[in-house]
């Protein structure tokens, strides 16, 4: 029996799935980063509608349900990216500090 | 204790003219300050002749009165702080030489009277930081967030500072090297006393006079609180 979460799973997979698709078309990604994206997805849903191909990793990790491991695996990913874009924002606002410095002292009256 | 002032209204010309030879910088970083930045400027070129005034995106006529007064103008074309402001000024200021550079606020709170007494003082040491002598001009919110801020400091970094928030002072072409600061905000403050602490410069304070001419500038309670976890995460990030 297909649960709802495995249909809003499935469902959610397809969004991504059309938006990774236009900004490929939109050529704001390379066909790398789509070709990334969209096995991602694909395997999101997957995973989604057949949970049960995750039991060896999940058993493994002494998880009761598959969920747990998805909230787990959610976390991970966020703390992961949150890092990743503190990162990303530091190294742009010195690029931005050290621009705005050169054009102040380059235009000085 | 009047026959000194006598004295040094007396000798002050001369101290002038010896710190208008010598290559000594005065950085005034200006956010939105049209009204008081002429006076300041004027005021300071009675002592000292390389003055330079950043800008930090103002969004009124700073950058032009600063322009008329023909001294050295920079402009930053987006508002990044007065950390960021100050380091731009600093920079300026290495390129060309200084030896000595003495930072003042543009609202006109620092009167550059004091100059030749920061001068004086940078003699035998790295660093001279003004220290606002405690008065009820001073509002109410400013002086409990400074208590915590300068007691937090002293702990963290083993100093004697009276007054960690004072943006009056001065440093060596040396210092500088040595207390280059990363912040862009308020923080620069305190991560120049950071870096003071790690690196063992020696330092002096002296008691400057405060004119508070707008209580709703400058350091908010937000500020206070990251200006203090800044100093635990310097404390805990840096050698």
């Amino acid at each position: 029996m297909v649960l709802g979460i495995q249909i809003l799973g499935s469902l959610f997979g397809i969004f991504m799935i059309y938006y990774t698709f236009l900004h490929h078309k939109r050529r704001e990604l390379t066909t790398k980063e789509y070709s990334f994206w969209l096995a991602l997805w694909i395997l999101f849903i997957i995973v989604a509608v057949f949970p049960q191909i995750l039991d060896p990793i999940v058993k493994s990790l002494s998880l009761v349900r598959t969920m747990d491991f998805f909230i787990i695996l959610g976390f991970m990913f966020l703390i992961g990216s949150l890092f990743y874009t503190y990162t990303i924002v530091r190294k742009n606002q010195n690029k931005l500090e050290e621009i705005v410095r050169k054009i102040a002292i380059e235009r000085r009256k | 204790m009047k026959m000194n002032q006598q004295m040094l209204l007396l000798i002050s010309p001369l101290i002038n003219l010896n710190m208008k030879k010598g290559n000594i910088w005065v950085i005034i970083p200006a956010y939105n300050e049209e009204k008081l930045i002429g006076k300041v400027i004027r005021k300071t070129k009675r002592y000292i002749d390389n003055i330079i005034v950043v800008d930090d995106g103002s969004r009124d006529r700073t950058y032009d009165v600063a322009v008329r007064n023909r001294i050295n103008s920079l402009k930053h074309i987006v508002n990044l702080g007065k950390g960021a402001a100050i380091k731009t000024g600093c920079e300026f200021a290495m390129k060309n030489g200084a030896e000595a550079i003495i930072l003042l606020d543009a609202d006109a709170q620092h009167d550059p009277k004091e100059i030749p007494n920061f001068l004086k003082s940078l003699k035998d040491v790295d660093i001279v930081f003004g220290y606002r002598k405690p008065s009820k001009q001073m509002p109410l919110i400013l002086r409990y967030g400074n208590w915590f801020i300068n007691k937090a400091t002293n702990l963290l970094y083993n100093l004697s500072l009276r007054d960690t928030q004072c943006g009056y002072r001065a440093f060596t072409r040396k210092a500088y090297k040595k207390i280059k600061w990363e912040a862009s905000d308020y923080s620069l403050e305190s991560e120049i006393i950071a870096n003071v602490g790690k690196k063992r410069l020696k330092y002096k304070e002296i008691p400057i006079q405060t004119i508070y001419s707008d209580k709703y500038k400058g350091t908010t309670i937000l500020d206070g609180v990251k200006i203090v976890l800044n100093m635990v995460w310097w404390k805990l990030t840096r050698h």
